[in-house]
């Protein structure tokens, strides 16, 4: 089963095409990385997918069904602009969110009274959020997320403006729901936090989608480097697109920056040298990241 | 609860909360309390004594029995009005007749009245007032037969402090030297008392005209008669119970009514657009908006209005009722009939449909306004010339009932209906037609429908966005576009 699918989805504001032709899926189960520069089309997506804006075309399956306030009681979402309102407590604020995804009040108190503890605000439950810290306000706007204990969560930016400790404590409890067999789906910017996390990727750029699918496979879009250290000039070896020497031979040794040719491997390069009898002093393989990924893709976009 | 009650809540509880609404509940109650202190503090100034020294013994009887009279005269006045105020017989004949008064006296004054009357069970007591003035004997140690510079002296001491009155300690505001022939001489303690003063020496003249009457040999019953002459004037009043309850009663509640609507919709409605404005500059909305239908969210915020209004009026309106039944004095004599009016079986739904819709109509304007505005000062831009455009005309018609009740400017905007509810309010008491009831009726209920639908839509568009406020062309179209 899927958790979500978009299909041709198009949006626009006026003569802006926020969303153009946007398909993609996303399997039951799992993190998936929605990734995008600012203003790529992310956050209005996530609107689409959540009712708050209807698509100007194309269709959208949020768990089996359309989007509607009637999947709220199985879906949770961490907006990108977060605020509460300021003068209800930490417990209020968390219930009234479980009521309002359709949890009765008794359950909505026992699951915010857990999940408060949970985040380390047990001693603030009582306390209007206008008296609590930037990072225990965005703690409690977590709890009203997962209040429902959501089969799918749906978190805009969650990292922004967390400081590392609680960043840590948001991937702790989002890699537990993915273990309760949940599905998270998080937009970001940051690749680092994409590639620390997601299964599975997707990546946007004004509007379009440039790449679906897994992090290997976003890699493999981007031609091998190597880094060698050779008596001789690397370029002659089967394989190699560009070989650049990097500093000065230090003894004879020169240092090479090496790409591959698209589709060769390194280990079929690596055979080849020692089989020819091609002198390496040094043989590092350089991954690419999925910042090099989202670059080579999106460019200056 | 569904969504709509959720919110509804909510809103209710922060709104109730706040300190401005604890000002605004305490407005009408403090006022009235304000009222009542002072009308009752007014009106009921302290009795105090007189003393009349009266060395030929003509006269001392007479200015007690003026003085007498005109406190019965008052108790009369204030009897009749217990009377008419609880559809009870009168107590007596015109109280501005002394003839009347005196057959008020003999037969039994205000207790005897009240018996005649039979006063409800659900009525309240009638309790006079304390009289101006209570006469008390010469002290033992003033003399009256050494002359007006002894009892001058003598009675200083007595006009600086309280005397001893069969009512208790009082302060002693005149004291009257009448020797057996000569001029009357009168002490005071410079404190007022003007009223008796003038008594005195009206009685005083009256007793010298009567002498000199006598002594040019005009008989006694003849001077009596040239003394009581009085020009006759004939005063026309609207009739008992008819004619003077329905003006107190047009004027009264309805303007009531309307300063309420008024006066609670714009002062609910300006909590409540600072609520949607704090959502929108929170960000929270998109969280409340995964959950919630923009239409169920602006349904439940005019229920949430909705009930601050009530909690306001119950409130209001409780106290009102409170003074009217439990005090005596200004606010029991303008607000006691004035529930009469609601004898009507239909008046009081009609009052609640309009008030309501009234209600509804100023809120959603003031929802749809918090959500175009990112702040309150983009908030006032529009604020401005709606509040304006609905209070102008609004006091302008309460102004011209007043000065005219049967004038055509209330008829006119009932037919307009964002003035509707305001001109029904205010006419619903003096005799509509049903005709005009039910076509201004329907004509309102499409009005809210279409405000509901319409406004909805700019509300809904608005919710998420940051930008400027949008401009008349572009509202009209937001309100035209169906998704």
């Amino acid at each position: 089963m899927t958790a979500l699918v978009l299909d041709g989805v198009v949006k626009r504001f006026g003569d802006f095409t926020a969303v153009d032709d946007l398909s993609f899926s996303v399997p039951d189960g799992g993190m998936f990385g929605f990734l995008g520069s600012n203003g790529a089309g992310k956050t209005t997506s996530i609107r689409m997918m959540l009712d708050i804006l209807r698509p100007d075309s194309g269709r959208i399956e949020i768990l089996g069904r359309a989007p509607s306030r009637a999947n709220a009681p199985e879906v949770g979402f961490l907006p990108e602009e977060r605020g509460l309102y300021r003068l209800m407590t930490v417990t209020d604020t968390v219930v009234y969110f479980g009521r309002l995804k359709g949890m009765s009040g008794a359950d909505a108190g026992r699951a915010a009274a857990r999940l408060i503890e949970r985040l380390g605000l047990g001693a603030w439950a009582g306390t209007a959020l206008d008296k609590l810290s930037k990072g225990m306000s965005q703690k409690v706007q977590l709890a009203t997320a997962l209040v429902n204990g959501p089969r799918l969560l749906i978190l805009d930016e969650p990292f922004s403006g967390l400081d590392p400790v609680n960043q840590g404590v948001l991937e702790e409890i989002v890699l537990e729901m993915v273990k309760g067999g949940a599905t998270v789906i998080f937009s970001t910017h940051v690749m680092q936090h994409a590639e620390r996390l997601s299964d599975r990727l997707l990546l946007l750029a004004r509007g379009r989608k440039v790449f679906e699918g897994t992090q290997a496979e976003a890699r493999a879009l981007l031609p091998p480097r190597l880094s060698l250290t050779a008596m001789a000039d690397p370029a002659r070896l089967p394989g190699v697109l560009r070989a650049a020497a990097v500093g000065k031979p230090q003894a004879g040794w020169q240092q090479w920056d090496v790409t591959l040719a698209p589709g060769q491997d390194a280990g079929s390069l690596l055979q080849h040298c020692t089989a020819d009898g091609f002198l390496l002093r040094g043989f590092e393989l350089h991954r690419p990241s999925l910042h090099d990924v989202f670059l080579h893709l999106v460019g200056g976009a | 609860m569904s969504r709509i009650l959720l919110v509804a809540r909510r809103d209710f509880l922060q709104i109730i909360a706040t300190r401005a609404f604890k000002i605004t509940l305490l407005i009408v109650p403090l006022m009235l309390g304000l009222v009542i202190f002072g009308t009752t503090s007014l009106r009921r100034p302290p009795t105090v004594a007189y003393i009349v020294a009266d060395a030929g013994g003509s006269i001392a009887a007479v200015i007690e029995h003026r003085v007498d009279l005109d406190y019965q005269r008052a108790v009369l006045r204030d009897l009749s009005a217990y009377a008419d105020r609880w559809k009870l017989p009168p107590p007596g004949d015109s109280w501005s007749d002394d003839a009347a008064v005196e057959r008020f006296i003999a037969q039994g004054a205000a207790n005897g009245a009240l018996k005649r009357m039979r006063p409800p069970a659900g009525a309240t007591t009638f309790k006079p007032e304390a009289p101006a003035y209570i006469r008390v004997a010469v002290p033992k140690d003033v003399p009256v037969d050494e002359g007006a510079g002894a009892f001058g002296r003598a009675i200083a001491p007595y006009l600086a402090n309280d005397i001893q009155t069969e009512q208790g300690k009082r302060p002693l505001a005149v004291a009257v030297y009448v020797p057996a022939h000569g001029p009357l001489r009168l002490w005071t303690n410079g404190r007022g008392s003007n009223g008796l003063i003038a008594l005195i020496q009206q009685e005083r003249s009256h007793q010298l005209r009567m002498t000199l009457l006598a002594a040019n040999g005009v008989s006694s019953a003849a001077a009596q008669r040239i003394e009581s002459l009085e020009a006759p004037v004939a005063v026309t009043a609207p009739p008992e119970g008819g004619g003077r309850n329905q003006l107190t009663v047009r004027s009264i509640v309805p303007l009531a009514l309307v300063y309420l609507l008024l006066m609670g919709a714009l002062i609910t409605g300006g909590m409540m657009l600072q609520g949607v404005i704090e959502e929108r500059s929170n960000r929270l909305l998109e969280a409340v908006l995964a959950c919630v239908e923009p239409r169920e969210l602006m349904t439940g915020k005019l229920i949430g209005l909705g009930a601050v209004g009530l909690t306001i009026i119950a409130v209001w309106g409780g106290c009102a009722l409170l003074a009217a039944v439990s005090v005596n004095g200004v606010v029991a004599d303008y607000l006691q009939p004035s529930l009469a009016a609601l004898d009507q079986p239909w008046t009081i739904p009609l009052l609640i449909f309009y008030f309501f819709c009234g209600y509804l109509m100023l809120g959603m304007l003031y929802l749809t306004i918090g959500s175009l505005s990112n702040s309150m000062q983009d908030a006032q831009a529009y604020l401005m010339p709606v509040t304006m455009g609905v209070l102008l005309p609004v006091m302008l018609m309460v102004n011209d009932i007043i000065r005219n009740p049967s004038g055509w400017l209330p008829e006119v905007m009932s037919w307009i209906p964002i003035y509707t509810p305001f001109a029904m309010l205010v006419r619903l008491g003096s005799g509509v037609s049903a005709a005009e009831i039910l076509g201004t009726g329907l004509l309102l209920l499409v009005f809210v429908t279409l405000e509901f639908v319409l406004l909805g839509r700019v509300f809904r568009a608005s919710l998420l966005n940051t930008g400027q406020p949008p401009k008349l062309g572009a509202f009209l179209k937001l309100m035209l576009r169906r998704d």
